[in-house]
């Protein structure tokens, strides 16, 4: 199990808190084993889960150039749980495992991303590995492809995904008994 | 977390229960990958505090000049 134990389903009564990890298992990121570790302090669960999916799930830039960011960022975190979770609405949209794993690869030799992909991939890359990289410059290059609306959009999304990898990662969700509430493999 | 986290193991979260709830441990833990999170990503925005310390609206370079890379409650800490 994880080093913080979940709540069981039952424990967990609060109507919108259960709506929203209701909704986060319909989407499968996340599922529900980070919802109930963070239903244990619900009003912080209610906000960062409402946060989460807003920032994967809506918005205008494309949901599945997002999920394979997110991905990208998860492995570079070291955290296999948000790792191995996938957008079925992403899935569905077309977006393939081969493609995610392109993401998190040489992606800027890869003919199968456009120059802004490219550029949403980097802005991710470099943010947590040499902050340093993402100055003016680099800012003036996303607004030729993006909105400074799309722009925030992609940053709020990088940083919060991020850093809730990053405290699910200490939490060790790679131990047995961690998959036990039915997330996708 | 933000540097090690490696390091945040099942030891560690054992040492956290010595002092802190479960509930503790996960507000803690929530507020600080969020942190992580959100302030490299300000970092990297380049932006300083609207207000000068007295109260003045400044614009960001004059702000720049007046906080710099450090706090100015760390300034004033130590000057104490």
């Amino acid at each position: 199990m994880t080093h913080v134990e979940p709540l069981a389903p039952e424990q967990i009564t609060d109507p919108a808190l259960r709506e929203l990890i209701a909704r986060c298992e319909q989407l499968g990121v996340p599922d529900a084993l980070f919802p109930r570790i963070l239903a244990r302090v619900p009003a912080y669960a209610k906000a960062l889960l409402r946060a989460m999916l807003m920032s994967h799930a809506e918005g205008n830039v494309d949901h599945r150039l997002k999920e394979i960011v997110r991905v990208q960022l998860a492995r570079f975190a070291g955290d296999p749980y948000f790792s191995r979770l996938r957008s079925r609405r992403a899935l569905e949209a077309g977006l393939d495992e081969a493609t995610i794993d392109a993401g998190s690869g040489d992606y800027d030799d890869d003919p199968r991303f456009s120059e802004a992909e490219k550029l949403a991939l980097r802005y991710a890359d470099q943010m947590y590995l040499d902050p340093g990289k993402v100055d003016a410059a680099f800012y003036d290059e996303l607004k030729k492809h993006y909105s400074e609306a799309q722009i925030m959009e992609l940053g709020a999304f990088i940083a919060l995904h991020y850093g809730m990898q990053i405290f699910m990662r200490t939490l060790d969700a790679s131990q047995p008994g961690s998959r036990s509430v039915g997330a996708p493999r | 977390m933000a540097t090690a986290p490696e390091k945040i193991d099942a030891a560690f979260y054992d040492e956290l229960r010595r002092h802190y709830s479960e509930e503790e441990i996960v507000e803690l833990g929530a507020f600080i990958g969020f942190n992580v999170g959100y302030h490299t990503f300000f970092g990297t925005l380049k932006f300083y505090p609207m207000f000068a310390p007295d109260g003045r609206l400044v614009s960001q370079e004059e702000s720049a000049r007046i906080y710099g890379a450090a706090p100015v409650s760390l300034a004033a800490a130590e000057s104490a």
